[in-house]
């Protein structure tokens, strides 16, 4: 199958993500614009406008109707899939670092940075779905810091209100999203930052990948290590295969070394490894850059 | 002999193979009993379809 590229971001890529079915593919960038795309053709339908600095995650509601963005800009957005308009914004103090819907469509959790004296903070809002969008609650529906090592990615687990978290520590947890309570932790789940966290269709386990070159599959209501996926490169994104038995990793070393390094040095494959037997299977070449995130459909569909 | 002592090799193999996919299909099939109520109801048909396909022989 003939590759699909899309360009049209003038920045890396912070985070790709499918409708629920599969025809459209939303991406965020550095460039400060979300772009939407027809999956089948790589065409692009439109563009989200508004934020004043990088974005770093977007998630689709399960309808196509709603689309949540995080960015640099110390907002959080909330998007008309269809129209292109920003329909809320909320404002905080530092950057909004990862967003996320729940399985209900009703909720929404961000994960805002640790700067300058501010906390790290993991914030749940519930989304008022009725008329257009645009009259939201300014409040969270709960609001915590999670102590010691800061959280750098979320979502909601299987249970509701339970959230589960990434940290910069290789820590993984969940913590009950009304009180704030750290309810399980899995401190040596990866011995470097966590890079990106990918809940499976029923949310019953998540790969998560990491700095410390492994990416692992995690059993969401125990936090137990299932499977490990050892590779020579610091990874940034792990993506779970829709109905195969593979999982997808990206990764290479940072982009500022990247003109100093060969692009063969550089790794910058996406590595398909067999879920079950924790085998490589497979590499996709034609990056120029590290794979920054990845996120699989039908037949495998993966961006830089 | 190679060839006895490969298909000796590659039945070892598949033996391990097939160890490792009984272990991940019973794990899947205590994490569907165990899966909460709401979300087994929105997965309806859509699971029905992956659950036949997931089971991986």
């Amino acid at each position: 199958m003939r590759p699909i590229l899309l360009q049209g971001h003038e920045r890396s890529l912070t985070q790709i993500k499918f409708n629920a079915e599969g025809d459209l593919l939303f991406s965020s960038s550095k460039d400060s614009v979300i772009n939407v795309w027809f999956s089948h053709n790589g065409e692009r339908l439109g563009t989200y406008e508004g934020h004043n600095g990088a974005v770093w995650s977007i998630d689709v509601d399960t309808q196509s109707r709603f689309l949540v963005s995080g960015s640099a800009d110390n907002t959080l957005r909330l998007w008309s899939v269809q129209s292109g308009k920003c329909l809320y914004t909320w404002e905080f103090t530092t950057a909004v670092k990862r967003v996320a819907f729940s399985e209900d469509d009703e909720q929404i959790v961000c994960v805002t940075e640790q700067r300058m004296g501010y906390q790290g903070a993991i914030r749940v809002f519930r989304i008022n779905r009725d008329g257009d969008g645009t009259d939201q609650s300014e409040e969270p529906e709960s609001f915590f810091n999670p102590i010691g090592s800061k959280a750098v990615v979320c979502a909601f687990a299987q249970t509701p209100n339970l959230i589960v978290t990434g940290h910069e520590s290789g820590k993984i947890a969940l913590f009950d999203a009304k009180t704030g309570e750290e309810v399980l932790n899995n401190e040596r789940a990866h011995m470097d930052v966590v890079t990106d966290l990918q809940l499976s269709v029923d949310r019953s386990y998540f790969i998560t990948s990491s700095k410390d070159k492994t990416a692992r599959i995690h059993d969401t209501r125990t936090l137990m290590v299932i499977k490990t996926f050892s590779t020579e490169t610091p990874l940034n994104s792990a993506a779970i295969a829709f109905l195969k038995p593979y999982v997808l990793l990206g990764g290479g070393q940072d982009a500022m070394s990247v003109t100093t390094t060969s692009l063969r040095q550089g790794k910058f494959e996406t590595r398909f490894w067999h879920k079950i037997f924790e085998e490589e299977v497979g590499r996709v070449k034609g990056h120029f850059g590290p794979v920054n995130t990845a996120k699989p459909y039908g037949d495998l569909e993966i961006e830089d | 002999e190679d060839a006895a002592e490969e298909s000796n090799v590659s039945a070892e193999l598949i033996a391990q193979r097939k160890r490792l996919v009984d272990e991940w299909n019973a794990w899947r099939i205590r994490c569907r009993d165990e899966l909460p109520a709401a979300i087994k109801k929105k997965l309806g048909k859509a699971k029905k379809e992956e659950e036949e396909k997931e089971e991986i022989e």
